[in-house]
């Protein structure tokens, strides 16, 4: 989310400096980002399903959920950043897929985020809280190097544990969004 | 005055275009990248 303020911010303010309108460019089959995002809102985000959701019920959703999410980013392959956000979800869909329906985080990496796994009472194989992640150690994980095991620097306010697919689609967001501020040149780059 | 005031609703017509296909564009792209991205936080 950071990546899409910080390309939003930086693309309105390339606009105003090439004296451009900030225009993202048309994308198609809108409607299913949203229909996509639907099972993992009421799993994920929505605070009255969230807990009562299993951990299967919530794996099953995660999957059908990404693997809309890459039919669109198919249809809009068009737009060069759809390549490189189609790729980071694709590698998270992987490791995802691999180990039983959610994102593998190691007990090692829950613990330089200062989260305390006694006091969660966390089991190895046992999802993290309401979010996207199970806990599994890196011998139990296929794929180790696509799960979340990055972090960002101690001295930022905000602790969380991102994957390379996470990266890649931070990259596809601030480019498609700084892009879309450009020039005419980088405008009709935007597509290829 | 009167095609002024014409033009003037039609450009109007074309901003407010603008700006609603903006919004639902960087909607769509918070929701892909809400639903692409799997990070975990301290919030969970």
């Amino acid at each position: 989310m950071l990546a899409v303020l910080g390309g939003f911010v930086a693309g309105l303010l390339r606009a105003w400096y090439n004296g451009r309108v900030f225009a993202i460019p048309d994308l198609r089959t809108v409607w299913l980002v949203f229909v996509a995002f639907i099972p993992q809102w009421i799993v994920f985000y929505l605070p009255l399903t969230r807990r009562l959701a299993s951990d299967e019920v919530a794996a099953a959703a995660l999957l059908v959920s990404q693997t809309l999410l890459l039919i669109f980013a198919w249809f809009n392959r068009q737009l060069f950043a759809f390549w490189v956000l189609g790729l980071g979800l694709l590698l998270n869909l992987c490791v995802i897929s691999l180990n039983g329906g959610l994102m593998p985080i190691s007990p090692e990496t829950l613990s330089k985020m200062g989260i305390d796994l006694a006091a969660h009472a966390l089991q190895v194989g046992e999802r993290f809280g309401g979010s996207k992640d199970v806990l599994l150690p890196p011998a139990q994980t296929r794929f180790v190097w696509l799960s979340d095991r990055f972090l960002l620097p101690g001295w930022f306010p905000y602790s969380v544990a991102f994957s390379l697919g996470d990266i890649l689609i931070a990259v596809g967001a601030f480019w498609l969004l700084w892009a879309s501020g450009g020039s005419k040149i980088s405008q009709a780059s935007l597509s290829h | 005055m009167k095609s002024q005031l014409f033009n003037i609703s039609i450009k109007t017509g074309r901003i407010n275009q603008q700006q609603v296909r903006a919004i639902l564009a960087l909607g769509t792209l918070i929701l892909f990248v809400l639903g692409a991205g799997a990070p975990a936080d301290h919030g969970h």
